[in-house]
């Protein structure tokens, strides 16, 4: 049972786990490969359905978690080494030196100064430090990569979507009892990333029936769900006539056509027609959407020919060798899409997270690293450790010029003594 | 036999350099890298030839084509192992294993080795003859000679040039790419870019719906211009780059990050300095291989981009509909349908231009296809050694498959076959060209 227990441990402690993990899932997406081109997407969806692959995925932030803990561990261990005359256990310092004199450490305390080092001593110990440790840094780096991958887990694993045609006057969901859709508002933008803003104004959202506004960016929540507008829309009540159609057609119809330019087709059915309509471009060069203001082209087909082509603005209608076209009420459209995912919220505060730890680290590391060194006599031996973030090279050749001055003074003082 | 004796020497000098690298990174086994080198390349050789003759000869190049995929994500794994095994803690680090400097490794490394560089070799004989046994032999024979030489050469090399087992991965993985990527069917490099500029349209779709980002429709254009710069070739070119020489940058990290031997315990400093100087003057001797690996990554990449092929592309050949909308292309006369070459048309009308072609696929069966894909830019095709090309993207389409939807493949225009030749309605193909054409603006406009 402990021999599992340290297994499991070095597992999620170590360095290796996350490369070996996404080595793994880089060959899963390899042989997705050869049998899809939606490789991705597949990769994606097969991880959210396998045990064994969320399994896998799950190592990442556990193997995070486990290194935050091990690391902090490390670095309180170092700090009350510095602080203690005691011998500091193996693994803490990149290099330890044992001289086997006897030589008081304290000695070297004006020297490390000197070389620009605080320094701090206590019976027959020394401690000299220089520049300010990446750990807090470090700590932020590996919180921001758990949040990363917590966020991903969750998102592969409870991310689930529900399309809602919201169209204004209408409930937002088929459910009677969710909230009225009030008004869908789009206008231009003052910002530099987006150029328009689109508001959702619903009723009934929140307990008190207070309205509330939902816009674009970033996505407010409804009943804890996302709301993630898709694509723009129009719904048009048509009422179609022609002279060998009986009944007349009447329907509501969604139409994906928010701009000038873009068609969609209205199939009639149990008939061999349908009807391709486009908003008409107003003269002012306004947004016929945002305004209101819609007139609706169409070209009216039977099979593959053209009919007839006309237009005809909300509340009008057209007329033409028989077919009878009406359009009596039009109320703007989004596509959207209601999003319950947990994962998003991480994901974002891992990308905050990594910034501040970039912030924290890149000075640090390249204008005051970390180094550090400790001296401590023993009976008739002398152990020196030294440790550096950055500017190793110059920090090794102080850390061996004081073991060389240890030695060089306990040799002059047993001269001496001789003498 | 001459003409093809010349086509394989960039082939036969990668796999001398191949047993050179290996018997100076088993400096110790020597007969051991020698004997199996040379058995590698044999059973390569052999088996290379029973592969031809089972198999169609588009399903062999795939597999050996696989094959060096294999070795290059070998690579990886070892270059990321490399440089794991350099950043860890000098206190903590782990010894490498024993394993890799023993015999078994020393055999099983150089077989493989001179197996995959066998098969590319025999690739490179031309498509009738990469299943005789007489071109083989000549490969084998003349391998046989570069591998004496090779020994012979590798007694005079400084014994200071050595090679790490990263090193000599790294080294070995870059000749076979060099030595595949003048087989336009065996190149990495295009394939890779292909799978790179769709995994960064993919990655970024993803992210935008997984993220809840507004759809381009709400983004300012400007924005949505450096955003669509992702979906462009020049990504998957630089991308492919990146991931190309990431394992030999890797490698020359891990080894200019080595830590330096411990020296405080010593208390002469000149003793220091001189153990100091002479551990940095190896780990710069260490940086050669890389280096030329890196180079040779290079080479493999600029004969990839302009590989010594000459693609057939005929101007196309202007033609009209009857007054029915009916395109007819003669079978026989002017131009040979029936030739095995692409035979391409142009169809004005209404201000549009379609461009298809016809070609007779190895099976016998005429296929007429838009000069497009229904994924890149309509740039078109052109013919070469088996294969259709796609000029947009370099992906190579086995004649096998041309005429079946998909992928990069050429669109597929119906059509019906008859004693005169062959028949098209033009409507049809216009409002096919149109459909494919609006889909694939969408990349060059950066759509997502």
């Amino acid at each position: 049972m402990k021999r599992l227990l340290h297994a499991i441990l070095a597992v999620l402690t170590s360095r290796a786990t996350a490369p070996v993990v996404m080595g793994l899932f880089l060959l899963v997406y390899i042989g997705i490969a050869f049998f899809t081109d939606e490789t991705l997407v597949a990769l994606i969806a097969l991880t959210g359905k396998n045990f064994f692959l969320i399994a896998l995925f799950a190592l990442l932030p556990l193997n995070t978690a486990g290194r935050m803990v091990a690391e902090t561990l490390r670095y309180l261990g170092r700090r009350r080494a510095l602080g203690s005359a005691a011998a500091p256990p193996s693994g803490l310092f990149d290099e330890a030196v044992e001289l086997p004199v006897s030589a008081d450490p304290t000695r070297l305390e004006e020297r490390l100064r000197g070389a620009g080092y605080r320094t701090r001593s206590s019976q027959g110990a020394l401690s000299a430090l220089r520049g300010f440790n990446t750990f807090p840094a470090r700590l932020l780096y590996l919180a921001a990569t758990f949040c990363l991958f917590a966020g991903i887990l969750i998102s592969l694993t409870m991310r689930t979507s529900l399309r809602s045609t919201v169209i204004e006057g209408e409930t937002i969901l088929p459910d009677p009892g969710s909230a009225m859709v009030e008004r869908i508002v789009l206008s231009e933008s003052k910002g530099k990333i987006l150029a328009k803003n689109l508001e959702i104004e619903l009723s009934g959202a929140e307990p008190g029936d207070r309205s509330r506004i939902y816009g674009l960016y970033p996505p407010s929540r409804y009943q804890g769900a996302f709301l993630y507008p898709r694509y723009l829309g129009v719904g048009i009540l048509l009422r179609f006539s022609a002279p060998d159609l009986f009944p007349a057609f009447e329907e509501f119809c969604i139409l994906n056509i928010s701009r000038p330019g873009k068609e969609a087709t209205q199939p009639i059915a149990g008939s061999p027609y349908r009807i391709v309509f486009s908003l008409a471009s107003p003269e002012d060069g306004s947004d016929p959407y945002a305004t209101g203001r819609m007139v609706f082209l169409f070209k009216l087909l039977r099979d593959k020919e053209v009919v007839l082509n006309g237009s005809a603005p909300v509340g009008g209608e057209f007329s033409k060798d028989g077919y009878r076209f009406q359009f009596p009420d039009a109320r703007r459209v989004v596509i959207t899409d209601l999003i319950r995912d947990y994962g998003v919220t991480l994901i974002w505060a891992a990308f905050a997270v990594y910034l501040a730890a970039l912030l924290l680290w890149l000075p640090v590391r390249l204008f005051l690293p970390r180094r550090e060194m400790f001296f401590r006599a023993g009976g008739d031996s002398t152990a020196g450790y030294s440790r550096a973030e950055g500017g190793r090279r110059r920090h090794a050749g102080v850390f061996q010029e004081a073991l060389d001055l240890l030695e060089t003074g306990h040799a002059k003082e047993v001269l001496h003594k001789v003498q | 036999m001459l003409a093809v004796a010349v086509k394989l020497v960039p082939q036969l000098l990668c796999f001398a350099g191949i047993v050179l690298v290996l018997l100076r990174g088993f400096p110790g086994r020597r007969p051991v890298v020698a004997t199996s080198v040379g058995c590698g390349f044999l059973l390569g050789a052999a088996a290379t030839l029973v592969l031809y003759r089972s198999f169609p000869a588009a399903a062999s190049l795939a597999v050996i084509r696989d094959v060096v995929g294999a070795a290059f994500l070998f690579l990886w794994g070892v270059s990321v192992t490399a440089l794991y095994r350099s950043t860890g803690r000098a206190a903590s680090q782990p010894a490498a294993p024993r394993f890799l400097d023993g015999p078994i490794a020393a055999g099983s490394g150089a077989l493989l080795a001179g197996f995959t560089a066998a098969a590319i070799c025999a690739s490179r004989l031309p498509g009738a003859e990469a299943g005789q046994l007489p071109a083989l032999l000549l490969v084998m024979v003349a391998a046989a000679v570069l591998l004496f030489a090779a020994l012979a050469l590798e007694k005079v090399l400084p014994a200071s040039f050595t090679a790490s087992p990263a090193s000599l991965t790294v080294a070995v993985v870059a000749l076979l790419l060099f030595s595949s990527s003048s087989i336009i069917r065996l190149d990495l490099f295009a394939p890779l870019t292909m799978k790179v500029m769709k995994f960064t349209h993919d990655f970024v779709h993803q992210f935008f719906e997984s993220m809840l980002i507004p759809d381009h429709l709400f983004i300012r254009s400007y924005l949505w211009g450096y955003i669509g710069l992702l979906f462009g070739k020049e990504v998957g070119f630089w991308g492919g780059l990146v991931i190309w020489f990431t394992p030999a940058l890797l490698i020359l990290l891990a080894v200019s990050l080595e830590p330096l031997p411990l020296v405080s315990h010593i208390r002469q400093g000149a003793q220091r300095r001189k153990l100091l100087a002479g551990a940095i003057r190896n780990r710069r001797l260490r940086l050669v291989l890389p280096l030329i690996a890196t180079l040779i990554l290079g080479a493999a990449i600029y004969r990839s981009r302009f590989p010594s092929v000459e693609y057939w592309d005929p101007k196309p050949l202007r033609v009209t509909a009857t007054a029915s909308g009916e395109i007819v292309i003669p079978r026989k006369g002017e131009i040979d349908l029936e030739d095995g070459k692409l035979h391409k048309y142009l169809f004005k009308q209404g201000g549009q231009e379609v461009r298809f072609f016809v070609l007779m696929t190895p099976a016998g069966k005429l296929t007429v296809d838009l000069d497009a894909c229904a994924i890149c830019k309509p740039d078109g095709y052109g013919q070469a050694e088996g294969t259709v090309i796609c000029y947009y993207c370099k992906t190579l389409i086995p004649l096998e498959t041309v005429g079946k939807p998909g992928g990069c493949n050429p669109v597929p225009v119906n059509f019906s076959e008859k004693p005169d030749g062959v028949h098209l309605d033009s409507v049809a193909l216009v409002n096919l060209w149109s459909s494919t054409v609006q889909s694939t603006t969408r990349v060059k406009e950066g759509g997502k």
